[in-house]
């Protein structure tokens, strides 16, 4: 039959065009649905609000963390048909390890790989229904880098101090000991949430990688360095400090105590951590060049890796005045660093100048012991010359030696370090010190923090040779 | 054995392998087997081949799709049911079997389909009268103002009158259509019929209006305001009438959006759910984590978590699909209802008759419309709206009234196919 003896030919046409319309929305609808179960899919499945991984990790026993070593420090037992979250190391661990409580949610490593501890990320998921085949009931172990004893000693070190300790290997970034006081005990979260959550002393807070703190005397190293590199000093080169610096008319920088330390050159400046020559340092490099070494430093932009930091806080260079300029070289002023960024810095000096990306985790493995992923170390920046820094490490050799830092040395082995005691508005000053050992074989760097305890030199450097020592045992 | 027979035995076949599949995958992942249900599914199974053994006796001709179609999404459904409200197994299976009766008893009114168009005021009153109804003593069950409850019955009177409209207007349109396609008169740019002509069609409107006001319901008032549209369109070909309805229908909803805050409400919702994502955007919000959670192939059945969505074995049951079955089961879903809207188009267009043409056409306008609407809402495609996904959703009415629309289809591809 030919389209034109067809009877009704317009309502036909129009009707042709309805179907056309019809089936138009319908597979509008379905590219639609393929956007969101495809494209938008992780987004979704992942999304915190999203109960679905919470709801299946109380069903399938999740992964374990263990330290370097695999000493046991988070583990899931079952109760009452529900896996339940255990810490064996209580408080020592709480802010590396974090927590995982079914009302408070996730932090730490059992919030960042959550994916693979539920084992909600493993690729048999993907192969929908025929996945439970495959399903071993059990999420992945994660290994951190940390070790367990040396976090322990750590840990009793700090005692009841607020404050702060990160030991790492200056070669590869990968962090021993983390710990931060007070701390709380994960495995009482939900008893004793609300006393946690509103104390005064924020035991919830990560003071190693959130905490901000002047960094005081310790930044003098990293002045040092930009002092060398910009040929502002050499070796030899004879600083004058007569106990006190004049800025402009209404401004003096004053050494601790008063005293004039005469002529010194930038070994013994800072050993003896004169005020008066990294001052003057500060104001010859000008606020260009210290804006620019801050920045080298690393200061300016977050590590994207698995360890949770707050941003440090630099003033803003272009508008300090003259004197705030010199209290920025003594790590004073709005100057503001986390103590992780500072057992950085001590390991750019241990590491030929290089600053490795610190990393908390290496390895994660399945149940059976297959390796789903392995953290290789990987250069951060490069923010000093092999040759001056490892000037700068002998200086702060010398600071262990014959310096401020004596209370930091070794028997048999040389400690390189640099104490700190860092005017704050909350009390006595913060007691810092940051090192490496042995100083011609760098295997341990570590940046220790007492808050409101006093000098570096008589807390802060005790402490960081009993972790040397242990780390090094 | 003729070929429509011979391919609508093996996909009911298969569909009821699908059913068979479905009820094995639940139960025994839950622990919950038993040869009662498996009894009930063989029966099912044997009522349906049956019906298609009768009807082919008659119907030698009819499209072999329609009812293989329909199963294969009631097995869907009823293993979804069965997965997520137990309980309601055995009531849906017997809506099903209601369903199925429904079919053959359609398809018998329906054998000489043009001779219905001579009812066409007893249906269009009939339907109107059970939308006043509605409108008027609608009761809420479940967030959807729109059950009656006459003593022991509770259904849903708007899943019937929709069907009696649409043979109404089928019957009404074209036997005015030439006076719809020229006797006109111009309004400015626009070329409108006689006010006389498209009076139903106001009326309509009206209803459309009262809907969206009294029973809160923006989804049936754009199923029926669409339907209506898209046929005076089929029967007249004029845009003007696309144009002019859609113009009355969004200043409608533009000033309900302004007086009405519930109305408020749901846009807004729909707009930005985001924004109050535990609250009152929680049901879409949550449909969206099911579907994403689910991805291509889903959880497999009972490892997804599709309960925490209220209301999901009703309105929400294509996210649950999505969430156990994944991508594989919604696009399967939606391809089976294109599948139907296709053919109910093939038989408008190789049916002899307006009559049958445009009731055919009407009846995939509003499965398309439906689907569209239902679908489209619990994937924030459009504002939420609470109608039912056809054959799936638990539900007697919609099931019952699923299966009078294809029998109505199946009648009128039989009719169609003997020259």
């Amino acid at each position: 039959m030919n389209i034109h003896d067809i009877p009704h030919k317009a309502i036909r046409r129009s009707i042709h065009k309805a179907a056309l319309f019809s089936i138009a929305l319908l597979v509008l609808l379905l590219s639609y649905v393929v956007y969101i179960q495809v494209i938008e899919s992780n987004t979704l499945a992942f999304h915190p609000l999203n109960r679905r991984t919470a709801e299946t990790s109380r069903k399938v026993e999740r992964g374990q963390i263990t330290d370097i070593h695999g000493k046991v420090l988070a583990l899931s037992k079952l109760s009452q048909q529900e896996y339940q979250r255990e810490y064996p190391y209580d408080a020592v661990f709480s802010h590396v390890v974090g927590y995982d409580s079914p009302k408070y949610g996730k932090t730490g490593i059992e919030g960042i790989y959550d994916g693979y501890l539920s084992g909600q990320i493993n690729p048999e998921k993907r192969l929908g229904a025929i996945s439970q085949l495959f399903a071993n009931g059990a999420g992945n172990t994660v290994v951190l880098t940390v070790d367990a004893q040396l976090q322990q000693v750590a840990y009793q070190a700090l005692g009841n101090h607020r404050g702060a300790i990160v030991v790492m290997s200056p070669k590869t970034g990968a962090i021993l000991a983390m710990v931060s006081r007070p701390s709380f005990d994960p495995n009482t979260l939900d008893t004793t949430w609300n006393s946690i959550s509103q104390a005064a002393s924020s035991p919830l807070l990560n003071r190693a990688a959130q905490g901000l703190y002047p960094p005081g005397s310790i930044i003098k190293v990293m002045i040092a360095e930009a002092a060398l590199a910009e040929q502002l000093a050499d070796k030899n080169h004879q600083f004058t400090c007569s106990g006190s610096l004049k800025i402009g008319s209404d401004y003096t920088l004053t050494e601790s105590n008063n005293i004039a330390h005469g002529k010194l050159n930038l070994r013994e400046a800072l050993a003896v951590s004169c005020n008066v020559t990294f001052g003057q340092l500060a104001l010859d490099l000008g606020r260009t060049r210290m804006a620019k070494y801050f920045e080298r430093y690393g200061f300016t932009q977050l590590i994207s890796s698995d360890i949770q930091e707050s941003a440090n806080q630099l003033p803003d260079f272009a508008k300090l005045n003259d004197g705030d300029l010199a209290q920025t070289g003594i790590g004073q002023g709005s100057l503001l660093v986390t103590p992780l960024r500072m057992a950085m810095l001590a390991s750019t000096f241990a590491n030929k100048g290089i600053m490795m990306k610190p990393y908390l985790v290496q390895k994660i493995m399945t149940p059976d012991g297959t390796i789903l992923n392995q953290t290789s170390p990987v250069a951060w920046l490069s923010p000093a010359d092999s040759k001056l820094a490892s000037q700068v490490a002998d200086m702060m050799v010398s600071v262990v030696k014959e310096g401020t830092g004596s209370a930091a040395a070794l028997r048999d082995i040389q400690v390189a370090g640099k104490t700190g005691t860092a005017e704050n508005p909350h009390g006595a000053s913060h007691s810092w010190f940051i090192g490496f050992a042995p100083a011609d074989n760098p295997q341990v760097a570590v940046a220790v923090i007492v808050e409101n305890a006093g000098s570096g030199g008589t807390v802060a450097a005790p402490l960081a040779r009993q972790i040397l020592l242990q780390a090094l045992r | 054995m003729k070929y429509e027979k011979r391919t609508e035995l093996s996909l009911l076949l298969i569909a009821g392998l699908v059913l068979l599949n479905g009820y094995l995958a639940v139960t025994l992942a839950n622990h919950q087997f038993s040869y009662q249900g498996l009894s009930i599914i063989s029966a099912l199974f044997v009522f349906w081949t049956l019906i298609s053994l009768t009807i082919r006796r008659y119907f030698s001709s009819a499209d072999p799709l329609l009812l293989p179609l329909a199963v294969f999404l009631a097995s869907i459904g009823l293993t979804l049911i069965l997965r997520l409200r137990p309980d309601l197994f055995i009531p849906q299976a017997m809506w099903l079997s209601a369903g199925l009766i429904a079919f053959i008893i359609t398809v018998i009114i329906f054998r000489q389909p043009e001779g219905i168009s001579q009812y066409k005021y007893l249906c269009g009153i009939t339907g109107i009268i059970l939308l006043v109804f509605t409108i008027a003593f609608g009761v809420d069950i479940g967030g959807n103002k729109n059950w009656i409850i006459l003593g022991p019955v509770r259904f849903q009177p708007a899943e019937f009158a929709k069907l009696l409209i649409i043979i109404f207007l089928a019957a009404y349109l074209s036997e005015r259509r030439q006076l719809l396609t020229y006797a006109t008169r111009h309004y400015g740019p626009l070329t409108l019929p006689h006010p006389r002509f498209i009076a139903p069609l106001m009326v309509l409107w009206a209803l459309t209006m009262a809907m969206l006001i009294v029973q809160r319901d923006l989804g049936s008032a754009l199923l029926y305001f669409g339907t209506t549209v898209t046929m005076a369109y089929m029967a007249s070909g004029r845009w003007s009438y696309v144009a002019l309805a859609l113009c009355m229908f969004f200043t409608g909803s533009a000033i309900c959006y302004l007086i009405f805050p519930h109305v408020q409400v749901r846009i807004d919702i729909w707009l930005n759910p985001w924004a109050d994502p535990t609250g009152r955007s929680y049901q879409i919000v949550q449909s969206l984590f099911a579907l994403g959670s689910g991805g291509l192939l889903g959880s497999g059945l009972t490892f997804g978590y599709p309960s925490i969505i209220p209301e999901v074995h009703t309105d929400f049951i294509f996210a649950a699909i999505g969430e156990e079955l994944g991508l594989a089961g919604t696009a399967a879903v939606i391809i089976a209802y294109i599948l139907i809207v296709y053919r109910a188009f093939r038989a408008a267009l190789a049916s002899q008759i307006p009559f049958t043409m445009l009731l055919a056409g009407g009846l995939g306008v509003l499965t398309a419309l439906q689907v569209f609407i239902i679908i489209g809402g619990v994937t924030k495609f459009l504002p939420l709206t609470g109608i039912t996904l056809p054959l799936i959703s638990y539900g007697g009415s919609s099931m019952v009234a699923s299966f009078i629309l294809l029998g109505m289809l199946f009648a009128i591809s039989e009719a169609t196919a003997t020259p």
